[in-house]
């Protein structure tokens, strides 16, 4: 079906006619940092089936001046012993261990494509598996090695399709795993609030943005395949999910003929950077806790732009036509 | 014979979310529980709490200061426009003492006559364009300075105001290209001669469609009872 093609991401951010000053930054920002991580390793012995990638806000093209550097070295293939550089190397190659990996052991260390692709689903598909592979498919940057990288990533898309058969249909089996996945996440989040309440409010507020827009911006094209033949479905997630998270959404609203609310929502998400990019905002927020978020004008702010930015949403699922979709393979 | 415009009854009840203003309950005025008895019989989704006149305000304030458990996912503020006696800058404490509570604040922008005053709201802060009667606050050109020196500033577009300036309703799809990005909620109703909020008509819905399709993601308020 010709109308598929229609739904273009590229530069859909700016063909949506939004101010969105914060979101432009940010990836102009992102793109002299990731020209400046391939430089610092263009020497770095490099195993040939291995590839350096960067996730989150790298990946999402949003990086602040206090982004965290949670990378990876992504291995094509099984587990084995001896892929270059070890860890502790390519750690100091990306400097800055300031902002390196955080303490969960979910990145700054080797991924084997042969986890993510052979372990979905099962009690061997681990919360740090389901969130490398769901990483990988949807905000993940390669700085080094990028033939691996989109080899690993075609490789875990192709699981996913296999038993796709059904023409017109989304992929329900990738649509259950993400849909999974943010799940997952929304859970964990009260997990980590009953172990303890440290960063609550840049938890919580993250959850209300950046994890929202991680989540929508593929639940959206999985949805759109609805328009598609099963022979070019492959090729139309491909290109969406290359696109940074919000091109997919600025022109999902932008096809589905909601612009207005698209301006809306994404303007909101791009105050939301603003906070993350300011040291005092963000560092109150990090303070907060879950019995002190309500004193904060902060946090009252970050909670205005998540709402606006959630009934944009709503509006995209089901206020246009994937509202059948949405009804059809959403729920159950 | 096909009528040249269709009527579309419906399009306001239908949304979601959909509120009501107690500025249009006038037989419980005062009575906060009653009132926002009534606007959660509209929805438990939305609703604003106008304290229309000045007198009003203290009762809003006590009521909110007992915090009382609302279910609203996103309740506004209406601030005084009427019998205003306080000096500006007292009104814009007592306003800023009542943002935290709430998701916004609205003001008229012919009510200021200091706009800059009213940056201590900060974001919580939403202007509303005016009717025929005032005049500034009415259109893009209006309304264009008071953003300027407010840019936290949020928008709310009544839709009714609209029409008394402009039948057509042009003038709201000019406010909506310029301040889309501001848009918090609608104000809905139709208007009378006199512009008094009145219960919204068939005739009106149907003029204001195209405005409203514009607008599906955020609160739409009704300033009357649906009819």
């Amino acid at each position: 079906m010709a109308t598929a093609n229609t739904i273009d991401p590229a530069g859909a951010l700016e063909r949506l006619g939004a101010e969105l000053p914060n979101l432009l930054a940010a990836r102009a920002r992102t793109a002299e940092a990731v020209a400046a991580r391939r430089a610092a390793l263009a020497d770095l012995p490099l195993d040939p089936r291995a590839s350096v990638v960067l996730f989150g806000s790298w990946g999402r093209r949003e990086l602040t001046r206090r982004s965290d550097d949670d990378w990876a070295l992504l291995v094509d293939g099984a587990a084995r012993d001896g892929v270059e550089p070890e860890p502790e190397v390519l750690a100091a190659a990306l400097g800055d261990g300031s902002r390196g990996p955080g303490r969960s052991g979910v990145f700054g260390g080797r991924i084997f494509g042969d986890d993510l692709l052979s372990r979905i689903g099962l009690d061997a598909d681990s919360n740090t598996n389901l969130t490398r592979r769901m990483l990988l498919m949807l905000e993940s940057q390669p700085v080094a090695g990028d033939d691996v990288h989109r080899r690993c990533w075609e490789q875990v898309l192709d699981g996913y399709l296999e038993d796709a058969d059904r023409p017109y249909r989304p992929p329900r089996f990738f649509l259950n795993d993400l849909i999974r996945y943010w799940r997952t996440i929304c859970v964990d989040f009260v997990g980590k609030e009953r172990e303890g309440s440290e960063k609550w409010g840049i938890r919580n507020a993250k959850l209300r943005t950046s994890r929202k827009v991680l989540f929508a911006a593929g639940l959206v094209p999985l949805l759109q395949t609805h328009r598609l033949d099963r022979e070019e479905r492959r090729a139309y997630l491909a290109a969406q999910l290359a696109a940074p998270a919000t091109d997919r959404l600025a022109a999902a609203f932008l096809d589905c003929g909601v612009r207005d609310a698209g301006v809306r929502a994404l303007g909101a998400y791009d105050r939301w950077l603003a906070v993350l990019d300011d040291p005092d905002r963000r560092g109150e927020l990090e303070s907060l806790t879950k019995e002190t978020a309500h004193e904060s004008a902060v946090f009252r702010d970050v909670r205005r732009h998540a709402t606006e930015l959630h009934r944009g949403l709503l509006v995209l699922l089901f206020d246009t036509e994937l509202l059948p979709h949405v009804r059809e393979h959403g729920i159950f | 014979m096909v009528p040249a415009l269709l009527a579309e009854s419906g399009v306001v009840s239908a949304h979601h979310p959909l509120g009501a203003s107690t500025g249009y309950m006038s037989d419980l005025r005062g009575d906060w529980p009653a009132m926002v008895a009534e606007a959660l019989a509209t929805s438990p989704f939305a609703a604003e709490l106008a304290a229309l006149s000045e007198s009003e305000l203290p009762g809003l304030e006590a009521y909110l200061a007992a915090g009382p458990e609302l279910p609203f996912g996103y309740l506004t503020v209406h601030a005084p426009v009427k019998h205003l006696r306080m000096p500006e800058a007292e009104l814009v404490r007592r306003l800023s003492r009542l943002a935290p509570l709430v998701d916004g604040i609205v003001v008229h922008p012919d009510a200021m006559d200091d706009p800059r005053a009213y940056r201590a709201l900060g974001s919580a802060l939403v202007l509303e364009n005016m009717d025929a009667r005032k005049t500034t606050g009415r259109t893009v050109a209006e309304l264009a300075p008071y953003f300027a020196v407010l840019p936290e500033a949020g928008f709310c577009l009544d839709v009714a105001h609209v029409l008394s300036i402009d039948a057509t309703m042009e003038t709201g799809e000019r406010l909506l290209d310029a301040f889309a990005g501001r848009l918090r909620h609608l104000h809905v109703s139709s208007v009378d001669g006199r512009c008094r909020h009145v219960p919204l008509t068939v005739e009106h819905e149907t003029r204001f469609a195209e405005l409203l399709r514009r607008c599906p993601d955020v609160p739409w308020i009704l300033e009357a009872p649906l009819p």
